[in-house]
């Protein structure tokens, strides 16, 4: 039985797994998919033997000879120009977001996170466009992971925002003192 | 909604509650999005001469993430991918970017 590796939704490779690990990692129809002996990524429907895994039971595919040993991850493979990957997700549009929106939300100092998902997400592209695979991969990967982090710490702020608001409202707005405070320098944002 | 609802009904201007600007705060220079909430307000009042006075970008950025949002929501990338590409692209980017950056020095000047 095979081993295989595959790449998750987000750009990530994981492995190595056999059909049936294949099979609880929830992959999908188009999920690419390597496993030694295949010249590229293929999507997991045109494989035979992980057809079991989308017809819905466990255990119809027949025993393999011999178990193989695993050989080391190859690189996805794509140097021959032939693009049939899907491109990585980009990432692009949610990192602009996650730019513009901290200036709208006032914590203009978080749009330098979506910054950086931006420099990496317009790698994506290019690196995609000049056949770099793996170098687009990655590119995709860390857009996301800094993408994601701007939400994160996005959601965070406007959680803060409202809790503080509530507060203010409860406690403050009759206590002249606590609203002094907080109009000292003259300027909302 | 509920935010809509409170800019509407409260004016930063003269409610305190509404938080501050931890740029302008720490620096004393205005950042790009200083007055959002201001410009915000009178944009829902149809007061687009004080939403200018008081914050220009927000007068772009707001309907440009809204267009952002329903690209993203609507899978934009599949069904219109011409126009992703137009407002969302690389170069889009370095643009959007780039003005933020040159308001934002301007507004201090």
């Amino acid at each position: 039985m095979n081993r295989y590796f595959y790449i998750d939704s987000e750009g990530k490779q994981k492995g190595t797994f056999t059909p049936e690990e294949l099979k609880s990692e929830n992959i999908k129809k188009d999920t690419l998919v390597w496993t030694p002996g295949m010249t590229e990524w293929m999507r997991a429907s045109n494989v035979t033997e992980l057809d079991a895994i989308f017809a819905g039971h466990a255990g119809s595919y027949s025993p393999q000879p011999a178990a193989q040993p695993v050989t080391p991850p190859a690189q996805p493979v794509n140097y021959g120009g032939s693009q049939q990957q899907p491109m990585p997700k980009s990432w692009l549009i949610e990192s602009i977001l996650a730019t513009v929106l901290p200036f709208i939300l006032c914590s203009s100092i978080f749009s330098l996170l979506g910054i950086i998902g931006i420099v990496h997400a317009s790698k994506v592209e290019s690196l995609y466009a000049r056949g770099d695979y793996t170098g687009s991969l990655e590119a995709s990967s860390q857009a996301g992971k800094w993408t994601k982090i701007a939400m994160w710490i996005g959601i965070a702020w406007v959680v803060l925002w409202i809790v503080a608001i509530i507060f203010l409202i409860a406690f403050g707005v009759s206590m002249a003192g606590i609203s002094d405070v907080f109009s000292g320098s003259g300027y909302e944002i | 909604m509920a935010a809509a609802f409170v800019f509407y009904f409260f004016d930063p201007e003269e409610i305190t509650f509404f938080p501050r600007c931890p740029f302008l705060q720490i620096t004393g220079y205005e950042c790009p999005g200083c007055g959002s909430q201001r410009a915000i307000h009178d944009m829902l009042h149809l007061d687009f001469k004080g939403a200018v006075a008081q914050n220009t970008l927000i007068l772009f950025l707001v309907p440009y993430v809204f267009l952002g949002c329903c690209l993203t929501f609507f899978n934009g990338k599949r069904r219109f991918p011409k126009l992703e590409e137009l407002f969302f692209g690389k170069w889009a980017a370095i643009i959007v970017v780039s003005g933020i950056v040159i308001y934002w020095v301007g507004r201090n000047l």
